[in-house]
């Protein structure tokens, strides 16, 4: 035992007070279930130049156990789970390391506008399950008037019966320009009186930069309540959001009768939810249903899907790459100690478009 | 000298001393003048624009007093009652303005009474006079009858039996008078002798409160127009604690040195009296007019206006000193929000009792909406609802988007493909169809019966689904082919 206890203790205090100075996100702080993909094998992924050093206490620690126990460097404060808002779903939950962060600018790519319904279905189911915990606090909708006329203005009634959102609730907001949209997304943003704002752009505009976004996620950490960045037909760039979610719709399942299934009817809506960038840089897609009733979601596995659904259930790209495997290189952290490869990907720099948004330059470690 | 036509001919409108020293008069015909005088220079009138100057002119004024009314084509009318000593006395005041609108470059001639009359014959026949209370008839004897603002075909008939100035009129018997030329003559003799009440109404409702400071040095940064709201909002809030009572709209005006006057005005949702929050109010909207607003050599003269009020609710705050109270907040976010973009920036839904979906909601902007109220808590006592509300899209089109449906697989049924800007999508799935007819009780007694709607829920083959309606039937012979139309997206 080389290193005592007490001065593993003092590392983790140290290493808490990095993180707090950096401002770093926490990551996961339970250890992810069976079921979860085996992204992190039994090394220490550690930010730190003597990543060697942490290697060899998490040796010892595990070790002392005698048990092959999976160890988690906790990065960043222990905050508590009240920082994440879960989805219901453990798979996306530990994929997004605890959920989508409340206090936090998140991004919800659509690829296409046509897109616009599934995007903005996810979004307010995000709201909606935030609207349980904060009941009768209005939900701001902001858009520019080019993506009200190109997808369609929201309607209350649809929202209210699909996402129980009463439509005093509401409260939309349509500005002339991409400049005014933004304004009034950072003034409301640092307001604690809204449950969520909803600001949607469509396309990839130079105004919204990452001195946009992170204008934006400054607000939203300080008042403690989420921003949805809805960017319809938009290109990956870089951004301040922790997490980007490309959403597309998945084929609704069928309405549920007393015999049984009823062909051909369109029940429950489905969206197909990818990560395409997230702190934990775990990759995933998900296929999930939403529960208008209950409003919860629920996941669809893949393996049902394609026994049950003809059709494709995730439609091809149409801009080049995929970006999800793309963001299997989103690692804040260099796999300095590690011999192992991390992830289940063979390229081992981000490509040049991804690699702005997810290097910054005081945590290249 | 300036030109108008006048039944088919032009004539002169109106002109300056040099002409007039050429004995050239108004309502003589160009061609004569320019017989007389070749070399004479006439330019076309433009009342609209004599308007505008008149209206900036009564702007101006209204740095003198709230109530100015315009008379005429060339005339103000000021109700100075109070505001007098605030300019060291009538006198002080008539040389003040008589000077400024000398150094503006206008040529005025000005006349102070106690009645709107009496001033009007004063300003009109003497140019700088004062009368004093009781002095009107002494100083509407002499004058001619036009003093008595009369029709010209009245004063025609007046001097026809002899009456040349008012003085005659006003010592001839009433009664005959009266039935002889009507009662107007008596009116507004009596308006101008102060028997009877004549009000001025002014142009511009008279604010109830307004707070103003005159400047020695002109200022010209928006950041001290800023700083002098704030000083300006916390006198007005000592007298609107008084009245208890919240500004609903509030106004600034801008007097500019050169006379031009800037009007600013903003509208909150619910009454406010916090100077910090007026000022933010104030903030937004001049950034937003930061381009429109031209301060030139700056503003001399700052006045903040409430224009409505009402009932402030006072709220009892918490031992931080902050009131939690999240519809405040949102009210100021929205108003700050308005006061930037306009009325239609922050909106809100209504939900109307319609069919129609289009109709079925209406989002008004956030001032007009109804005040938010907490949920209601669930009835326990109401029947279970049975009959399932249909199902409405998350975002529908403001305005149905026609497509182009090749083929259906049953004629009255839901489309089997269609092309929907410029794209073609393949249905998978479809549900429907839901009849929506038009509102027959809404339509004029001319007017065609719209065409009923049946709307189907449509998957297409990639997951997305719409919501879209065929217009019309197929059966009817008669009437024009069904048309289709996208109406919605569902989430």
């Amino acid at each position: 035992m080389a290193i005592s206890a007490v001065a593993r203790e003092t590392v983790f205090a140290l290493r808490r007070q990095i993180a707090k100075i950096e401002g770093t996100l926490p990551e996961r702080l339970e250890a992810p279930a069976s079921g979860a993909p085996k992204a992190i094998p039994g090394t220490v992924r550690s930010g730190f130049p003597s990543g060697l050093a942490e290697k060899q206490i998490a040796g010892d620690a595990a070790g002392s156990d005698a048990t092959p126990e999976i160890t988690i460097v906790r990065r960043g404060l222990a905050v508590a789970s009240p920082a994440f808002l879960h989805t219901g779903i453990e798979r996306l939950d530990t994929a997004l390391g605890g959920g989508v962060p409340k206090a936090a600018l998140s991004e919800i790519h659509g690829l296409e506008t046509r897109d616009a319904g599934a995007v903005a279905g996810f979004a307010l189911s995000l709201a909606s399950l935030i609207l349980k915990q904060k009941q009768g606090l209005p939900v701001l909708w902001i858009g520019t008037a080019e993506i009200f006329r190109e997808a369609g203005f929201p309607y209350a009634r649809g929202l209210n019966a699909f996402f129980g959102i009463e439509p005093e609730q509401l409260l939309f907001s349509e500005a002339p320009k991409l400049v005014d949209a933004l304004w009034i997304a950072e003034e409301a943003a640092r307001m604690t009186a809204f449950a969520a704002v909803l600001l949607e752009i469509r396309g990839s505009p130079r105004l919204l930069d990452l001195t946009a976004t992170r204008r934006l996620h400054a607000r939203a950490q300080s008042a403690g309540r989420p921003v949805f960045l809805l960017r319809q037909a938009g290109q990956a760039e870089p951004t301040a959001a922790p997490v980007r979610l490309i959403v597309s719709a998945a084929p609704a399942a069928s309405r549920e009768t007393l015999a049984g299934a009823l062909a051909g009817s369109i029940g429950r809506p489905g969206f197909t939810v990818d990560i395409g960038k997230s702190r934990t840089a775990l990759p995933g897609q998900f296929t999930l249903e939403w529960n208008p009733d209950e409003h919860a979601f629920a996941e669809r596995r893949p393996e049902e899907e394609r026994a049950t659904n003809s059709v494709a259930v995730v439609p091809l790209s149409l801009r080049g790459a995929d970006p999800a495997p793309a963001s299997g290189a989103v690692l804040a952290f260099p796999a300095l100690a590690s011999p192992a490869p991390i992830l289940p990907t063979g390229c081992d720099q981000p490509s040049r478009q991804q690699r702005p948004a997810h290097r910054s330059p005081r945590r290249a470690g | 000298m300036i030109s108008h036509r006048d039944s088919n001919a032009q004539r002169i409108a109106a002109l300056d001393e040099r002409a007039e020293a050429l004995k050239l008069k108004r309502g003589m015909g160009i061609a004569d003048a320019r017989a007389m005088h070749p070399s004479i220079d006439v330019v076309e009138a433009d009342p609209e624009a004599d308007r505008r100057l008149l209206e900036g002119l009564a702007d101006w004024c209204d740095r003198y007093t709230p109530l100015v009314a315009i008379d005429g084509e060339d005339g103000l009318f000021l109700d100075v009652t109070g505001c007098t000593h605030l300019f060291g006395g009538e006198r002080a005041m008539q040389d003040e303005i008589l000077t400024r609108f000398f150094q503006q470059g206008f040529d005025v001639r000005a006349g102070l009474a106690s009645t709107p009359g009496a001033a009007w014959a004063a300003a009109r026949f003497h140019g700088d006079r004062i009368v004093a209370g009781g002095e009107e008839a002494a100083l509407l004897s002499p004058l001619p009858l036009s003093a008595l603002r009369i029709a010209p075909e009245t004063r025609a008939s007046l001097e026809s039996v002899g009456l040349r100035t008012a003085g005659a009129v006003m010592a001839a018997p009433r009664a005959p008078l009266a039935r002889r030329f009507g009662a107007t003559l008596l009116l507004r003799l009596d308006q101008a002798l102060g028997r009877l009440d004549e009000a001025v109404s002014p142009r511009l409702p008279v604010a109830p409160l307004s707070v103003e400071r005159h400047l020695a040095e002109p200022i010209v940064l928006t950041d001290d127009i800023e700083r002098l709201v704030s000083r300006l909002a916390v006198a007005l809030k000592a007298d609107l604690e008084r009245r208890g009572e919240g500004a609903r709209a509030l106004a600034l005006l801008l007097f500019r040195v050169d006379g031009l006057v800037s009007r600013i005005a903003v509208g909150t949702s619910r009454p406010m009296r916090e100077p910090q929050l007026i000022r933010k109010l104030f903030h937004e909207r001049l950034t937003a007019l930061e381009q429109t607003i031209d301060a030139g050599f700056g503003f001399d003269l700052v006045r903040l206006s409430v224009l409505s009020v009402a009932a402030f609710d006072m709220l009892q705050g918490d031992l931080a000193g902050e009131t939690s109270d999240d519809d405040a907040d949102i009210a100021l976010f929205a108003d700050r929000v308005r006061a930037r973009l306009g009325e239609a920036a922050v909106l809100k839904p209504v939900v109307v009792d319609s069919h129609l979906p289009e109709r079925a909601v209406a989002t008004v902007p956030f001032a007009e909406a109804p005040q938010r109220r907490r949920p209601p808590k669930p009835d326990r006592t109401a029947p279970p609802m049975t009959i399932f509300p249909p199902e409405r899209p998350v975002r529908l089109f403001r305005s149905p988007e026609p497509i182009e449906v090749p083929a259906t697989e049953i004629p009255e049924g839901p489309p089997m493909n269609f092309r929907w800007r410029r794209a073609l999508y393949r249905v998978a799935r479809a549900e429907g169809p839901e009849r929506i007819a038009a509102e027959w009780w809404r339509q004029l007694p001319g007017e065609e019966e719209a065409p009923t709607r049946d709307y189907y829920r449509i998957e297409d083959s990639e997951g997305r689904r719409y919501w879209l309606y065929r217009q019309g039937l197929y059966s009817s012979a008669s009437q024009a082919a069904p048309r289709w139309f996208m109406h919605g997206v569902f989430a």
